[in-house]
């Protein structure tokens, strides 16, 4: 414990800039992502609900196969395999970053189509009925009255999920993009501290995704009060 | 040469290789899932019982061990334990990570499961004069696992899921030998898609039999 706390005496001041600098990227990873993740689990919760059975079926074969997928064979193949897929284009913009966005972009649509797909699962079907026989049309009976009683119901495990995407990001490290966890491997191999160094990059881990839960856990006592 | 070639060349040879990484797979998540479901039980009873110690280590444990990424947890304990004088096996590693990691979320399962059970089956358990070791051991937790069943089962599958990483600390699972595939062969189209039809001939099943665990749960209840 006491040779622990000499080595972060000796070396926290190098150590600590640097990683807090790739923490930036984790969080561009996590930002970007989720986005990403968002807009994907839009588009297959509309297929998914859509009357269109060809569109059903695609929409549920994405889903199983991209929540059935480990993340990291996903981001593996999101990565590695579209440019020998189709080798005639040019991939050189194809970088690591972008792949473990749009991996990560791809599970988390298939997770959140499935939990808006219960928000719009959980309303009654009157309010539809009575929003088109008021002369909505479908869309518009989304837009003013499923989407927001929806959102109270969904934006819980939303944000849930975006806390565990925080940690996710880590495993881009596996492809090689260059954020906190790879830079953690760096500096603990380069100097010889895998303890004191991967306990730090937890800490880091921890510093960013524990406050958000706090606010969440509070947000949904809230949530539940006004019920 | 396309996809195809590659496939009808090459796909037996990639198959047979990526199969013989299961056995590795598997004999890390089977004693990860016992240490978890036996480890995440005395987290959860720590975390319920009277003592203020006793809970703050349960809550402090919990919230660090979900509060960061189980590979930064697996390398601690595979690059960071030798520092202490102890070095695992990537075996050893992967079990005690992937077995820490999952008893920490468990024990919010068991949590959840034990409180849903109805107060008076324990004090019924008290007024017969079992002890609380007792209510719990033959009254609350026989009830409380039917109830977690399904997730259970949901663990299990995040479990197997969890089993890719695992290669960052050296165990030679099925990830590790579709890496060495790639390198060999240089066919990561082919390599990585194969593996991942792999996990999903085990995830698919897995995940439609806790959906079910779960209708039936919700039958019975």
């Amino acid at each position: 414990m006491e040779k622990l706390l000499a080595v972060y005496v000796d070396h926290i001041d190098v150590w600590l800039p640097e990683m807090l600098f790739f923490s930036i990227t984790t969080l561009e990873i996590a930002i970007v992502s989720f986005v990403l993740a968002v807009a994907i689990g839009l588009v297959l919760v509309m297929l998914r609900v859509s009357k269109i059975s060809p569109l059903v079926t695609l929409a549920i074969l994405i889903i199983e196969v991209a929540r059935g997928l480990p993340i990291v064979v996903l981001l593996y193949i999101v990565y590695f395999v579209p440019p020998q897929l189709v080798s005639g284009w040019n991939w050189s913009w194809y970088n690591a970053f972008v792949g473990a966005v749009l991996g990560l972009g791809i599970h988390g649509g298939a997770i959140l189509a499935e939990v808006f797909r219960a928000g719009i699962e959980a309303l009654h079907k009157g309010q539809r009925e009575a929003a088109l026989s008021l002369g909505m049309t479908p869309a518009k009976s989304m837009r003013y009255i499923l989407v927001p009683q929806a959102a109270r119901i969904v934006l819980p495990p939303v944000a849930n999920y975006g806390i565990g995407l925080l940690k996710e990001t880590s495993l881009c490290s596996l492809i090689g993009v260059n954020e906190l966890m790879n830079d953690a491997k760096s500096i603990a191999f380069a100097d010889y501290e895998p303890m004191a160094v991967f306990l730090l990059a937890a800490a880091i881990y921890f510093a960013m995704s524990y406050p958000l839960a706090l606010i969440l856990r509070h947000v949904e006592k809230r949530l539940n009060f006004s019920r | 040469m396309s996809f195809l070639q590659i496939l009808d060349q090459q796909g037996w040879y990639f198959l047979v290789t990526l199969l013989s990484g299961w056995p590795a797979t598997i004999s890390v998540a089977i004693p990860s899932f016992f240490f978890a479901l036996i480890f995440g039980l005395v987290l959860a009873l720590l975390r319920m019982a009277r003592s203020r110690l006793s809970r703050g280590f349960a809550i402090a444990y919990i919230e660090f061990f979900r509060g960061t990424p189980a590979l930064v947890q697996l390398f601690v304990i595979y690059f960071g334990l030798p520092d202490l004088g102890y070095s695992p096996s990537p075996f050893q590693a992967a079990v005690i990570g992937l077995g820490m990691n999952g008893a920490a979320y468990l024990a919010e399962i068991y949590r959840a499961g034990i409180e849903s059970i109805h107060q008076g089956q324990k004090e019924a358990a008290f007024a017969l004069g079992m002890t609380p070791t007792r209510a719990m051991r033959y009254i609350v937790l026989p009830q409380a696992i039917r109830v977690m069943t399904p997730a259970l089962t949901n663990f299990a599958i995040v479990l197997l899921k969890d089993t890719s990483i695992i290669f960052a600390v050296g165990v030679v699972e099925v990830m590790a030998l579709a890496r060495n595939l790639v390198t060999e062969t240089l066919q990561s189209g082919v390599v990585y898609l194969m593996a991942g039809a792999l996990y999903l001939c085990v995830t698919i099943p897995m995940s439609h039999l806790a959906a079910r665990l779960e209708r039936n749960r919700r039958a019975w209840q």
